[in-house]
C-alpha cells in the first residue's frame, strides 16, 4: 500500500526536481545568451572603430602618396619655347614611379638632358628617382666633369650602390649639347636608345654598352659622340613607353616602335598609339617621353 | 624541389629557363637558382633556348644569381638566345657583363 502510494508521490518529486534542473539550465543558457549578445555586440563596436580608424589612416597615407606624386611632377622641368625646345609626357602606371627627367643648362654653351627609370614603383623607387635626378641637377658629384656623359655615368655608380640603396638601381641616358658646335655627346647605362631623327628624315639609335647604374661597383663608362643641327629632333624614352604586349605573349618590337616614334609629332599622339596596341588598363610600366627639338 | 630545369654539365649549372622569366615568374628562378647553386657548382650558364622573353624583373634575378655566383667563386654566362632577348640583354648592357654565347658548350669553356 504505502510502496504504491509512495510510487507516485516519488515521481512527482522527481519530476519536479528535473524540472527545477531544466529550469536551471534555461537560466544558464539565457544568461549565455546575453552575455554573447553584449559580447557581440562590443565587438562590433571595436570593429566600427578599428574601420573607422583605418578609413582615417588609408585617407592619410593616400593624401601623403597623392602629394609625393606633386612633388615628383614638380621637379621635372617647364617645357622650353626656345631652341632646343622640348615637350615631354610622364605617366606612371601607378600612383608612383620611378621614372623621372630633366634637362639644365651647365654652362652657357653646354645643355644636359637626361631621363631615368629607377626598378620598379611605389615610393621607394620614387624616393630614388628624385634624389638622383637632384643629384644631376645640382652638379652634386666630387671631381665630376658634368660635360662628360661616360665620367657622369660612372660617378653615378660609385654614388649609388644598389646593396646601399635598398637593393634599387636605375637605368639612365645622359647627353650633352655642345651649342656652339652642335656636337651631342651621350653615354646610357642599361636603357634604350634615345631616337635621333635628323631633319633629312633619317633616324639614327644613340646608346653606348653599360648597365644600370648600381649594378655593379667600379663600372665604367663610355661616351660617345654625334652631330645635331637645326631641325633635328631626339627622343628620350623610359622602357614602359614601348615594353607593351600587342597580342598574348606578343611584345611590340623596339624597331617598331622607332619607327612609329620618327613619324610621331607629339608625346601624347605616342602614349595614345601605345595605348590603343596595350588594350584597356593601365600600362604595365611608368611612360617617360622627352621629346627635344635643336 | 625545383621546377626551374637544370643540369649539371663539365662541372657547370646549366640552367634552362621556359618561356618566360618576368615580375610572375622571376622570384621561383631566384630561389630555385639560390638553391642549386647553395648544393651544386658555383658556375650557372643560363641555357636561354627556350625563353622567348625577359623582362625587367628577369635581368634582376639574373644579376643577383650571378652575384651570387661569384661571391661563391664562380660565375655566370648566358647561352642560345633568341634574337628578342638578345634584344633586351643588349640594352641592359648585360651581354658585354655577362657574355652571350652560341652553345651551351662554348658557354661552359668560357667559364673554365
Amino acid at each position: 500500500m504505502s510502496e504504491a502510494a509512495a510510487g507516485p508521490a516519488d515521481r512527482l518529486a522527481a519530476l519536479e526536481a528535473e524540472l527545477a534542473d531544466v529550469r536551471a539550465e534555461l537560466d544558464d543558457l539565457n544568461l549565455l545568451y546575453q552575455a554573447t549578445i553584449e559580447h557581440g555586440e562590443a565587438v562590433e563596436d571595436q570593429l566600427a572603430e578599428a574601420n573607422l580608424a583605418l578609413t582615417v589612416t588609408q585617407k592619410r597615407l593616400s593624401e601623403e602618396l597623392t602629394e609625393a606624386a606633386n612633388y615628383i611632377f614638380s621637379i621635372l622641368p617647364e617645357p622650353r619655347t626656345t631652341a632646343p625646345r622640348t615637350e615631354w609626357l610622364l605617366e606612371p602606371s601607378t600612383e608612383l614611379g620611378g621614372d623621372s627627367f630633366g634637362y639644365h643648362q651647365i654652362d652657357p654653351d653646354h645643355m644636359a638632358f637626361y631621363l631615368l627609370d629607377v626598378c620598379g614603383h611605389g615610393v621607394g623607387a620614387a624616393l630614388l628617382s628624385v634624389t638622383a635626378i637632384n643629384v644631376l641637377r645640382s652638379a652634386a658629384l666630387p671631381n665630376t666633369d658634368f660635360r662628360d656623359p661616360g665620367a657622369v655615368l660612372s660617378a653615378l655608380n660609385d654614388a649609388f650602390p644598389m646593396e646601399r640603396q635598398n637593393n634599387m638601381y636605375f637605368t639612365i641616358w645622359y647627353g650633352v649639347l655642345k651649342r656652339s658646335t652642335g656636337e651631342l655627346r651621350y653615354a646610357s647605362g642599361g636603357h634604350p636608345p634615345s631616337v635621333l631623327r635628323k631633319a633629312d628624315g633619317s633616324v639614327q639609335t644613340l646608346a653606348t654598352p653599360g648597365i644600370a647604374i648600381g649594378m655593379m661597383e667600379a663600372m665604367r663608362y663610355r661616351t660617345a659622340h654625334c652631330n645635331v643641327a637645326a631641325g633635328d629632333r631626339l627622343h628620350l624614352v623610359s622602357d614602359g613607353t614601348f615594353e607593351v604586349e600587342t597580342a598574348p605573349g606578343e611584345m611590340l618590337e623596339f624597331q617598331t616602335f622607332v619607327e612609329r616614334l620618327a613619324r610621331s609629332e607629339t608625346p601624347r599622339e605616342m602614349l595614345d598609339w601605345v595605348r590603343g596596341l596595350n588594350g584597356p588598363g593601365p600600362l604595365p610600366d611608368d611612360f617617360s617621353l622627352l621629346n627635344i627639338d635643336f | 624541389m625545383t621546377s626551374l630545369n637544370h643540369e649539371t654539365v663539365n662541372g657547370a649549372l646549366v640552367l634552362k629557363p621556359a618561356r618566360r622569366i618576368d615580375s610572375n615568374s622571376a622570384k621561383a628562378f631566384e630561389d630555385d637558382a639560390a638553391a642549386l647553386l647553395e648544393n651544386g657548382p658555383k658556375k650557372v650558364v643560363i641555357d636561354a633556348t627556350d625563353l622567348d622573353y625577359i623582362s625587367s624583373a628577369g635581368l634582376r634575378v639574373i644579376l643577383t644569381t650571378a652575384k651570387k655566383a661569384k661571391s661563391a667563386g664562380g660565375g655566370l654566362t648566358i647561352a642560345c638566345a633568341k634574337n628578342n632577348v638578345k634584344e633586351v640583354l643588349a640594352v641592359s648592357g648585360f651581354d658585354n657583363i655577362f657574355g652571350l654565347h652560341d652553345s651551351v658548350a662554348q658557354a661552359i669553356s668560357a667559364l673554365a
